[in-house]
């Protein structure tokens, strides 16, 4: 039955084509013409900018190293941290905003509520934008070493795949951490649109609520709170966001967290995904769908 | 006889407004049924609560042997209620095809073709749903309604919008579907000439209470009467009062007498006695507008009814 929801939802999703791109393709894509654009640019400034910047920038293994080999194994873990960015989830949030609030906006409710059960109406919803996200970030990792080789040929750079070690976990880490971040901000996008029945306000709500929570953010200390208050995180679930992709990564910063970061902060993220799920299950189960 | 649709004391308000009030009924097996009632009677509350849209204020129901919300019983059952809408970005073949999967079943091209051939949509096949008129709406929300192939299955106004030809169409898919796929289907109706052409059974309500409630044939030939044209028309009415087993009343330039049948020698013959020529007499059966006007208790009848 559940299987039900999820084939029906995933068949009507890939036939709506716009949704399809502007949710998982559109920035994937721009970002790859950008970058490369920014890559020729720099290839055709290369001389100027090697002597403007510090040497340690530009030396092999620097953040804008021009020469030596490029390890697309460093790029791929980049990439994946990277992936939660207000840029990506905005466009992401597109699609989960159709998916939730589809029924209300075309009043397709009465075609399919008396077929399945009302969790499994919403759970297929849920299961389809986890997959969105899944495929979103396939899309965002493959696009992004595309970049890659643009640039290990734009800049005549030999390649290397270095992926051993600690990095493995490291990806699955980063992959767990920017995907659950992705998925609390739609399930915002979900209470919303159940409780209000409106596209517009599956879209709004969880932009605004980022908005005021990235501003609570910069204000932490005239609260004289840090990263490692509980309270912090329970309100900020991107600072829960950053907070375990910097102790994923590892490194001097990850050695410097506070104690207690990691549960605190995966209390915050989890509460801001789940809370609003049941909510909206809880909505919906009672709600009368006859008005679309 | 066994029910389709069994419900007891079904009453839902709105505040303070009782959309349906103790509704009993239980529309049985087979066959078109047609649910009745002027605007605001009930029907599109009665039949939300079956689609387990909206939950009752009180009373229950059943559906297809489970209560209202049992996913396996509702499987059993299509419905399109009020003007059909899809995503607009679908075709009609993928709109079957998605609520196919919605079901459980895989999108069958065959099936899909084949109702999409019965409800006069295979030209518009694969045209978006968005450029589609009322009318093909209307199709593709029958065809909706049965791609699941139910036993059961509740059309709410569905020649709404239709074309003449098209109506009679739909007429016949209607009966077919309950003649030759023995799907059971309820039909809800402001056309009550074409309730009375298509149904076998009739639920009319008022108010959220049902008033009637049996076969068109019934509900309509309990209504019979004698029209008769007649000169002189008040000698005519004279006569019709001073009989004990008859009364009569005028009709336009004729007089309408009730009275049973084998009656009928002895009202002629005491009319002729009394020098009234009589033209043509002939029995009238009451039509479900008068059944539905004289249940409904409805002064003025929607216009709706009128173009029926």
């Amino acid at each position: 039955m559940l299987a039900d929801a999820i084939r029906s939802e995933t068949y009507r999703f890939t036939r709506n084509r716009m949704a399809v791109f502007w949710s998982i393709l559109f920035v994937p894509v721009l970002f790859l013409a950008i970058g490369t654009a920014v890559q020729f640019f720099t290839k055709a400034r290369m001389a100027e900018m090697a002597e403007a910047l510090p040497p340690e920038m530009t030396a092999e293994g620097g953040p804008m190293a021009l020469s030596g080999t490029l390890d697309l194994g460093q790029s791929l873990l980049a990439q994946a941290g990277d992936f939660a960015n207000p840029i990506v989830m905005l466009f992401v949030l597109i699609g989960a905003a159709i998916i939730y609030a589809g029924d209300y906006r075309w009043e397709t409710w009465r075609l399919t509520s008396a077929r399945n059960t009302r969790i499994n109406l919403v759970a297929g919803k849920v299961a389809l934008v986890f997959g969105v996200v899944l495929v979103a970030l396939a899309t965002w990792l493959v696009f992004g070493l595309i970049g890659e080789l643009i640039k290990a040929a734009i800049f005549e750079r030999p390649l290397a795949f270095s992926f051993a070690d600690e990095r493995p976990g490291q990806f699955a880490g980063l992959i767990a951490v920017t995907v659950t971040r992705v998925m609390q901000f739609t399930m915002v996008g979900l209470l919303a649109a159940v409780m209000s029945r409106s596209l517009l306000a599956a879209l709004f709500v969880p932009m605004v609520v980022a908005i005021g929570q990235f501003f609570l953010m910069q204000a932490l200390p005239l609260l004289a709170w840090s990263a490692g208050d509980l309270q912090a995180h329970l309100l900020i679930p991107g600072l829960s966001h950053d907070s375990l992709k910097t102790l994923v990564q590892g490194g001097p910063d990850a050695a410097a967290a506070p104690d207690g970061l990691a549960w605190k902060a995966i209390t915050g993220l989890t509460v801001w995904t789940i809370v609003p799920l049941v909510a909206a299950l809880a909505w919906f189960s009672r709600q009368d769908l006859s008005k679309e | 006889m066994t029910f389709v649709i069994e419900t007891r004391g079904l009453t839902k308000t709105y505040g303070s407004v009782r959309a349906l009030d103790g509704l009993s009924l239980s529309i049985p097996r087979g066959g078109v049924y047609g649910v009745l009632g002027p605007n605001g009677a009930g029907k599109s509350t009665l039949f939300r609560i079956l689609l387990g849209l909206i939950r009752p204020t009180a009373g229950e129901a059943v559906v297809m042997g489970g209560a209202v919300g049992d996913v396996a019983a509702s499987r059993r059952m299509g419905s399109m209620i009020e003007t059909p809408r899809f995503p607009p970005f679908m075709t009609a073949r993928q709109v079957l095809g998605w609520l196919s999967a919605a079901h459980g079943l895989k999108a069958d091209a065959a099936r899909v073709s084949g109702w999409l051939e019965r409800v006069g949509l295979a030209e518009a096949a694969d045209r978006k749903v968005r450029g589609f008129s009322v009318g093909m709406l209307q199709r593709l929300g029958v065809a909706a309604a049965l791609i699941t192939e139910p036993e059961l299955v509740i059309l709410d106004e569905p020649t709404s919008g239709m074309d003449p030809p098209g109506i009679q169409e739909m007429r016949a898919l209607i009966r077919s579907l309950a003649e030759r796929d023995g799907i059971t289907v309820i039909l809800a109706s402001h056309q009550l000439l074409e309730v009375q052409r298509v149904c076998d059974r009739v639920a009319i309500l008022n108010r959220g209470r049902l008033v009637r409630e049996g076969a068109v044939s019934e509900l309509t030939s309990s209504g019979e009467r004698l029209r008769l044209s007649v000169t002189p028309i008040s000698k005519t009415l004279e006569v019709l009062a001073a009989l004990s087993y008859a009364s009569g009343s005028l009709d336009g330039d004729a007089v309408v007498a009730t009275l049973s049948r084998p009656e009928t020698p002895a009202l002629l013959r005491a009319l002729v006695e009394a020098g009234v020529d009589i033209d043509e007499a002939r029995w009238v059966g009451a039509d479900l507008e008068a059944v539905f006007m004289t249940e409904t208790g409805s002064v003025q009848m929607p216009e709706s009814i009128h173009a029926g």
